[in-house]
């Protein structure tokens, strides 16, 4: 039995598992546990079977599909399955006497039997039932936990629905084109296509999977969506579950159509498909980023960065130079580890305090050290600094973006960089820093099986920082299966070429400067720590009773800034787009009168066109 | 051998360089406002001052680490810039690098002042992060720009590239826009008025400061002073051709100092969302002018 | 006792004669004699030539120069400004309103004599004192730092139940400032 079969079969016997034995404590708890575990060593040891084919024992259309391993999906299915494992970790604890358990586990394991059929599928069908199971089981994990969560969850299944319909003209054109549903077929077979029709073929494809990853104009499913579920559905959905449409455009752009066939589209001089494409990952990127600032709780606040680190991948991927390419896929682990880290961070303070309101929170640094280091080790690779992960896979893009002569598309990516850093200052301060109200005073650091995934992602996202060639060997091996350059790396960084990384050496010169910075302060007198009533207030006194904290329209000045452009470009057409869609919409309903004379009326109507048109036809 | 000398000995030499130059912005600026004047060393009483203090409170161990990742962070972006006769660590990371370690300071310190649970503190830090996106979007631009039009990202090959067109090679001549730009850039991520409203003594008790005294002060006045001399070497390495020996790089950096402190001395102080629409008004349409000369 | 204090290390001679090159000074203004403090600072008298500059919060600053009277409420803020404050620190009245009381010596309301609440170094007599006067007290504290004198707020932790008992008396209760004076004094080493 290959692996396939069995990463597939057990994510299935997981489903099977918690809907037979929904009141079985052990089942849900346990058993999916191990069954994760189980799913995690299965898609690690798939490294063995790469290149390997598994058929399904029957035919479509006369056709034969089934899945394959190629580095591209050993890579991604590592990561589904661990943030899978991670996640039935830290739900342990943090879902204990929660309401809608039996459903969590059962949706967990369809999600994930949904992703990992999409990402081994080697054929359009394959792929495309594996995405509508996906699809769905998002649509239940949104729908979980909340009173809003139906709500927004509703506003995912329009989208979702639209992306898959317009995945299924995909599927039926190719098919109609190449006569085949086989990626294989279609990548052979691609060069035969006229212009247009590639054109038109791969802005389908590419569109369908931008509404999946949450692109710019078609975001606004996403932030409402993620953050209104259970806090640890939000660790899994923005970490992977966004990224999936991430992986369809890699599949499609390099893998299917080629860079090769991409780039023949061009529309005026460097304007080609792939510059309008990365003008799109542009505005994902600052957008969203900008939104964040205007946000007052700490799941939507992050679930907006989770639409706006996808415009880092795909900007990385539209560049289409090997760091490029390389930085755009290694962002895509890279913010997996450091997002679902601050997520994991966040899940903890609710767990804790119950309220994820950044106006209601403070202070809980001294009650809760480790989530609050393991939100800082987050926002530090998040907001790109060394020496972290989140950092390395940003300076390849940038690099990339400036030799391949895009300016101001690394403009773009600069201004989401600085976005991020004040967000996430404003999620760390709000809710960790200032002043720790009284409410908060008994609380307690979470649990170990709660602190353990946390852990192992600090160490990740650290580890990865340091040494990035841990995960750039096996994109090199994802570069050149796809046909690709390689970039020249090493473990530390970038091996050689003008201007190269050496993360060992930044790090080691940080702790370097660490150390110095520590001799000069032992140098003074002994620290006393005092209370935090104990602060300087113009002489007024300082105690319980008194709100003494700055948290509250945090970046009330730039918001004053950015406000008319926000206003002015982004509501105007928005209300534009929601105002025409009315007016449709309103002489679409006068079709239904509700008498029964009118739809005789259509149905002999109808019924006379079509007499004629098949007169003329015959 | 030479090379550890260099390590050793580099960040004592700037140190001392940036205390005599807040040393002697205080006396340009008492001159000025025609008084007398602290004398030149001023600033290293104060700092011994404060290193000698008997008491120094700390509100939590965050307070405490941001101190180190203030000064630490300095001190690494110190190695990646080339100075003259020392550009050992400029092979590992290039302008890209230090523009994102420039940022660890200001983070570091944004947690600690954090943590002091001071509100004044907090407002000081947020004006301090809305004026970055002010001015960093601009300074960014720039470095874009001359890395696109040199074709490369280390700024040790800039400055040999400007070097080598002599006078007219340096990058303010060539391209006096991006120049012109990062110079008011510049003043703003110095926090030189008018764009010093994250300090405002009257208004927010010194803001990030508020609750610092004794060597967490002290601290960061050693900081201040290698991160004076850090950032206008940068300006320097990519617009003013860098430096071929001490004298020369002394000499630029008194200059353009100068430049700067004439701005600081006879202005007032700019309000947060003004300062950063002067930013975005005025350097960036400069800097994305300039960058599309270099791209037609 | 008295020569105990003055015997110095050399690292002491030393520091003391670098410290007083620079010295902090946080203005304590609710009385009248703020107005006196412009032309000391800006160019006429120009005080930043000794090292002298004015800073904002007590954490910064070393000398904490209180100008004109103060009535019970504000005695509370000073009181507390002074805990706040790092040691070593000075304190500086100004004015007669701090010595007596001065033309507010029979109010119900106003503060006598400062030093029973906490020890101040050096007082400027006069009403208004005027800049020169400033100038010149500043000059006796630093003339008395090189000596090694300017040690007062030592008392403040080796007499601390005398201030304690006199802030009690006049606020009709303790206040609490969040500073542990007694551990203050077993970490310097104060009995």
């Amino acid at each position: 039995m290959s692996i396939v079969s069995g990463l597939l079969l057990i994510a299935l016997a997981g489903v099977i598992l918690n809907v037979l034995f929904y009141k079985s404590k052990i089942v849900q708890k346990y058993v999916s546990l191990l069954l994760f575990a189980v799913l995690a060593y299965l898609s690690f040891n798939m490294y063995k079977q790469v290149g390997s084919h598994f058929s399904i024992p029957f035919l479509i259309a006369g056709q034969s599909i089934g899945f394959t391993i190629t580095w591209l999906n050993y890579y991604f299915a590592l990561m589904i399955t661990g943030i899978t494992l991670l996640t039935a970790i830290f739900s342990l604890k943090y879902m204990e006497g929660k309401e809608g358990i039996v459903h969590y586990y059962t949706v967990l394991f369809m999600k994930t039997f949904g992703m990992l059929g999409v990402i081994l599928s080697s054929d359009l069908i394959t792929f495309f039932v594996f995405w509508e199971i996906m699809s769905w089981s998002t649509f239940s994990l949104m729908s979980t936990g909340g009173k809003e969560a139906p709500k927004s969850a509703l506003k995912y299944f329009i989208f979702a629905v639209t992306a898959s319909m317009i995945l299924m003209v995909g599927v039926v054109l190719s098919y109609s084109l190449f006569g085949s549903f086989d990626f294989a077929v279609i990548h052979s077979k691609i060069d035969s296509l006229s212009l247009p029709m590639t054109g038109f073929l791969l802005s389908i494809f590419i569109v369908s999977f931008s509404i999946e990853s949450a692109v710019f104009p078609m975001h606004s499913w996403l932030p409402e969506g993620y953050s209104n579920t259970f806090t640890t559905f939000t660790a899994y959905l923005t970490g992977i579950s966004t990224r999936i449409g991430i992986y369809g455009i890699i599949l499609f752009l390099f893998g299917i159509f080629g860079i090769q066939t991409v780039d023949k589209l061009v529309i005026l001089g460097k304007i080609n498909f792939r510059y309008i494409f990365g003008v799109f990952a542009a505005l994902t990127m600052i957008i969203p980023t900008f939104t964040a600032l205007y946000q007052h709780d700490a799941k939507k606040l992050i679930a907006w960065h989770s639409v706006g680190q996808g415009g880092y991948m795909l900007i990385g991927l539209a560049s289409a130079n090997a760091l490029g390419i390389s930085g755009g896929i290694l962002h895509i682990i890279n913010y997996l580890t450091y997002q679902v880290l601050i997520v994991f961070a966040i899940a903890s303070v609710e767990y804790r305090t119950g309220t994820t309101n950044l106006n209601k929170l403070g202070g809980l640094i001294k009650k809760m050290p480790v989530s609050y280091l393991a939100l800082l080790f987050g926002i530090i690779g998040l907001a790109g600094l060394p020496p972290m992960n989140g950092f390395v896979s940003k300076w390849f893009i940038y690099k990339a973006l400036i030799m391949s002569g895009y300016p101001f598309l690394a403009i773009a990516a600069v201004i989401g960089t600085i976005g991020t850093i004040l967000s996430v200052y404003k999620l760390i301060h709000n809710m960790f820093l200032g002043q720790l109200p009284e409410r908060y005073n008994d609380i307690k650091e979470v649990s170990f099986s709660m602190q353990l995934p946390m852990w192992i992602l600090m160490i990740v996202v650290f580890g990865l920082g340091v040494y990035p060639g841990l995960a750039m060997g096996l994109i090199a091996k994802i570069q050149t299966s796809l046909g690709l350059a390689v970039v020249p790396y090493s473990l530390h960084g970038i091996a050689s070429g003008s201007g190269q990384l050496n993360m060992l050496v930044i790090t080691a010169l940080f702790m370097g400067g660490l150390a110095v910075a520590w001799i000069i302060y032992l140098l003074g007198s002994r620290r006393k720590h005092v209370n935090q009533y104990n602060n300087y207030a113009g002489g007024h006194f300082l105690n319980k009773d008194v709100a003494y904290n700055f948290n509250y329209e945090f970046y009330a000045a730039i918001e004053h800034v950015i406000d008319p452009y926000r206003k002015k470009i982004i509501e105007r057409t928005e209300r534009g787009i929601i105002g025409l869609v009315d007016a449709v919409s309103e002489y679409v309903r006068r079709i239904y009168t509700g008498m029964i004379n009118t739809y005789a009326i259509y149905i002999l109507t109808a019924f006379v066109i079509t007499i004629i048109f098949l007169k003329e036809l015959i | 051998m030479n090379t550890v000398l260099w390590i050793i000995f580099l960040p004592i030499i700037i140190f001392i360089i940036g205390t005599f130059m807040l040393g002697y912005s205080r006396k340009f600026i008492a001159r000025i406002e025609r008084r007398y004047g602290p004398p030149i060393q001023q600033v290293f009483y104060d700092i011994f001052k404060l290193m000698n203090k008997k008491t120094n409170i700390s509100h939590g161990w965050m307070h405490d680490i941001a101190i180190l990742m203030l000064l630490g962070g300095t001190l690494l972006t110190l190695y990646f810039i080339p100075v003259p006769g020392f550009h050992f660590f400029a092979q590992y990371g290039d302008m890209l690098v230090i523009m994102y370690i420039l940022l660890i300071p200001a983070l570091g310190m944004a947690l600690g002042v954090g943590e002091t649970a001071n509100p004044n503190g907090s407002i000081g830090i947020s004006r301090a992060l809305m004026m970055l996106a002010g001015y960093d979007i601009p300074f960014f631009l720039t470095f874009i720009g001359m890395a696109m039009l040199n074709q490369t990202t280390s700024m040790y090959e800039l400055i040999n590239i400007q070097q080598a067109g002599g006078f007219f090679g340096w990058g303010l001549i060539t391209n006096p826009l991006l120049g012109v730009a990062a110079l008011i850039a510049l003043q703003g991520m110095l926090g030189e008025k008018p764009f010093e409203v994250m300090v405002a003594p009257h208004e927010i008790a010194t803001g990030p400061m508020t609750e610092m005294g004794g060597k967490y002060l002290g601290i960061m006045m050693i900081q201040h002073a290698i991160a004076v001399v850090v950032e206008l070497t940068i300006y320097i390495n990519l617009f003013l051709g860098g430096a071929l020996n001490w004298f020369e790089y002394i000499i630029k950096l008194f200059v353009l100092f100068t430049v700067l402190l004439s701005v600081n001395a006879v202005f007032g102080r700019f309000r947060t969302d003004d300062a950063v629409r002067f930013m975005w008004k005025i350097p960036l349409p400069m800097a994305v002018i300039g960058v599309l000369f270099i791209i037609f | 006792m008295e020569e105990k204090l003055t015997q110095r290390s050399v690292w002491e001679k030393i520091s003391n004669k670098l410290s007083k090159r620079s010295l902090w000074m946080l203005h304590y203004c609710t009385g009248c004699g703020a107005i006196e403090l412009p032309p000391t600072m800006t160019a006429r008298f120009d005080m930043e030539r000794f090292g002298i500059s004015p800073m904002v919060t007590p954490r910064q600053a070393d000398i904490l120069l209180i100008t004109g009277y103060l009535s019970v409420k504000t005695l509370k803020r000073v009181v507390l400004t002074y805990e706040q404050m790092q040691a070593p620190k000075y304190v500086v009245g100004f004015g007669s309103c701090t010595i007596n009381g001065g033309m507010y010596w029979n109010s119900y309301s106003t503060m006598k004599c400062l030093d029973q609440y906490i020890p101040v170094e050096t007082y400027i007599a006069g009403c208004m004192p005027r800049p020169e006067a400033i100038i010149a007290s500043f000059n006796d504290l630093i003339a008395k730092i090189d000596r090694g004198e300017a040690n007062s707020w030592k008392d403040y932790y080796k007499n601390y139940d005398f201030y304690k008992a006199n802030q009690d008396r006049t606020f009709e209760g303790p206040i609490e400032t969040y500073n542990d004076i007694k551990a203050d004094a077993a970490m310097f080493n104060i009995k």
